[in-house]
């Protein structure tokens, strides 16, 4: 083992809370080491509805979880600008849904208050028929509709553009590096040692530890002898690989839950189921009644939505704050910044609960304990300081187009993923041909991917530049993307093959719950192209 | 006491919202909602592209239709089934991609296993693209 790293804090998990920690105490000055076991952005955050949204739900229970969360929401949008995008929502109202259509529009008139908070327009109210113009699918049994305005992320470029500003700000951040345990000396917690993805052992030492683990908050406590209850609740969502619609709608479940249809970039987020949880969570699975809970839903308000193809499903795990006897549906999502002093674990702090629309808030609150813990005094900057990406205006996705010789289509997905350093990106190789087609993704964003953004695999590809996340899901373009990624990080004739047989396997899990016919035709297609893997 | 606060505020607030439902003539907000949206490329379908809709989307990119018929202005036939079909929201800065000479879409349909009708698809992408 080689000789232990020393940081001022180590913050263990890299989801969205974990990574923007990271950045916040590296904006401060302090010295970080970020680990993540996984990608970064792969569990709870990437498997998110994808949005930073203030929480009409909220108004519920309490008001002031939906200021704090449009007031965040409206920071998030300010920093994060080239990669966040409006999601306008129609409410339809059905006869014997659970409010009717003035109980409704009062929820929006008094969530109208908190827009501006977040730079979102005002509701409107449409009638039937108005709203069966704006969206001819919808169903004849409508009664009306109020409309809802919310804002569209990709997490996983959330989680890594946090990363990426927390580097350049002097952290270290290290994905596929598993924490195997917390190190103590007299009580007080002095470090971490973690496992390399080459197997290898390493310390870090570090006079802070901050758990944002997520989900598996209660497993990195159980490390340092502290508890810390959860009540984790599983989510899945069915993932179409174009829009349904431009606008996106809402549903109720037979239960009596709200449920969404999310227009995002060039595809469809359906969801999200909310279940109490208590098995692996590293090993999630979807199952077909879950699957048919969500289209029942949407098949009362869109009647032709088993038409449609899912592509795959994606499922994670909230790390709910725990409370008893209620309704999964029901429970806060609200946050808890917990320091360990008084449990005998002097230098350990847990970060727990919350939402993606909150995360900087989180970290910040976080931040702040962790520099009253060091004594050091520097304030906050991250509600103000652009994420790389979002420093300038965006140019023209034709001129980009023209002067790198792609499609403008292509300049337009490479603008959503790194806004205004999308040429340095372009620049880096000049390869301008796509590999991906469906995305459409240029081999040149590859393998700078690979090479500045700490892509190992084809699935941390599909994180980061959304390789394989359109319609053919990777039949077309997986075995090329092996080569340019493996061309960057010199990988040999079978270790490009077994990148494509991982994906392909760890792909399937995600898609066999949701194949209809033209799936299973897909499949073979796909099967067949890509015959010998298995 | 949160919940019971926030209960109240909202009773308040549905009080006030009859009231002024009673008081004031409602006007139509989708002149609105469509000014709204329009810069965000955030577009309604019309009702023939909806019914149409769900058998404009399901290409499984074999290229069988490349081969056939080649490309819509810049854009190849799969990608425009593929990928533009995918109605991305910033299609109209794209639009340069699919504009200028259109191929044997017929020849390119005929070609496709699962029956694409790609005039359709070109059609329902170039409006859009253009706003």
């Amino acid at each position: 083992m080689s000789a232990p790293s020393a940081h001022d804090v180590c913050v263990i998990g890299g989801g969205v809370t974990g990574a923007g920690i990271a950045r916040d105490l590296s904006l401060r000055g302090l010295s970080v080491l970020l680990l993540e076991k996984g990608d970064w952005g792969a569990g709870t955050s990437g498997s998110s509805t994808w949005m930073i949204h203030g929480g009409p739900r909220y108004l519920e229970f309490d008001w002031d979880t939906t200021r704090r969360s449009c007031e965040d929401a409206g920071h998030i949008v300010t920093i994060a600008r080239h990669m966040v995008y409006r999601v306008a929502f129609l409410v339809p109202i059905l006869p014997h849904d659970r409010n009717n259509i003035e109980r409704m529009e009062t929820a929006m008139e008094v969530y109208d208050r908190f827009q501006p908070l977040k730079k979102s327009n005002p509701h409107v109210r449409l009638t039937a028929d108005e709203a069966r113009q704006a969206e001819p699918g919808l169903t004849p049994d409508l009664i009306g509709a109020v409309t809802l305005e919310e804002w569209g992320v990709d997490p996983h470029r959330l989680v890594y553009a946090n990363v990426q500003d927390a580097v350049a700000h002097g952290a270290r951040a290290l994905n596929h590096t598993r924490v195997t345990d917390v190190l103590r000396d007299a009580g007080k917690v002095i470090g971490v040692r973690y496992r390399s993805p080459d197997g290898s052992l390493s310390e870090a030492r570090a006079k802070v530890v901050v758990n944002a683990a997520g989900p598996w908050v209660p497993e990195i406590s159980r490390m340092v002898g502290t508890q810390v209850q959860l009540r984790p609740a599983k989510g899945i969502h069915l993932v179409y690989p174009h829009r349904i619609s431009n606008f996106g709608l809402s549903a109720e479940t037979v239960d009596g839950r709200d449920v969404l249809m999310v227009s995002h970039g060039g595809f469809t987020l359906l969801g999200t189921t909310d279940d109490d949880f208590y098995g692996d969570l590293d090993a999630v699975d979807v199952h077909e009644d879950e699957v048919d809970y969500l289209l029942q839903a949407f098949e009362r308000v869109f009647p032709s939505i088993r038409q449609y193809r899912p592509v795959r499903t994606t499922t994670g795990v909230r790390p709910t704050l725990f409370k008893w006897r209620r309704y999964e549906d029901e429970l806060s999502r609200r946050y808890q910044v917990i320091d360990h002093s008084a449990d005998g674990a002097e230098g350990f702090v847990t970060i727990a609960g919350g939402k993606l629309s909150m995360y900087r808030l989180m970290a910040e609150e976080t931040s702040d304990v962790v520099c009253r813990k060091l004594g050091h005094q520097a304030p906050c900057t991250t509600a103000t300081q652009p994420l790389p990406g979002s420093e300038s205006e965006l140019e023209p996705a034709a001129d980009l187009a023209r002067r790198y010789g792609i499609s403008a289509l292509a300049a337009v997905k490479v603008q959503s993923r790194h806004g205004s350093r999308s040429a340095d990106v372009l620049d880096e190789t000049h390869l301008g041909r796509i590999v991906c087609r469906c995305e459409p993704l240029t081999e040149s964003e590859l393998a700078y991917a690979a090479r500045h953004e700490q892509v190992r695999s084809l699935a941390d590809a599909f994180r980061r530049v959304g390789l394989a996340a359109g319609p053919c899901a990777g039949g077309a373009c997986v075995m090329r993307a092996a080569e340019v990624i493996g061309q960057q990080l010199g990988w040999s004739a079978s270790q490009r093959f077994d990148a494509v047989r991982e994906f392909v396997r760890g792909a399937w899990l995600g898609r066999a719950p949701v194949l209809g016919r033209s799936g299973w035709a897909q499949e073979e297609l796909a099967q067949g192209a890509l015959r010998g893997l298995r | 006491m949160g919940r019971t606060d926030s209960l109240a505020k909202l009773a308040w607030a549905y009080g006030l919202h009859v009231a002024r439902r009673r008081l004031t003539r409602p006007r139509s907000q989708l002149a609105k909602l469509v000014d709204t949206y329009e810069r965000d490329g955030i577009r309604a379908l019309t009702p023939e592209e909806r019914e149409l809709h769900p058998r404009l989307i399901g290409c499984i990119n074999c290229g069988l239709c490349a081969l056939a018929a080649g490309r819509l202005g810049r854009a190849r036939l799969p990608d425009l089934a593929s990928s533009y079909m995918r109605l991305y929201a910033r299609l109209g800065d794209a639009s340069s991609d699919v504009a200028g000479d259109v191929p044997d879409l017929e020849a390119a349909s005929a070609a496709c296993p699962v029956g694409l009708p790609l005039a359709d698809v070109a059609a329902i992408v170039r409006r859009l693209a253009a706003g």
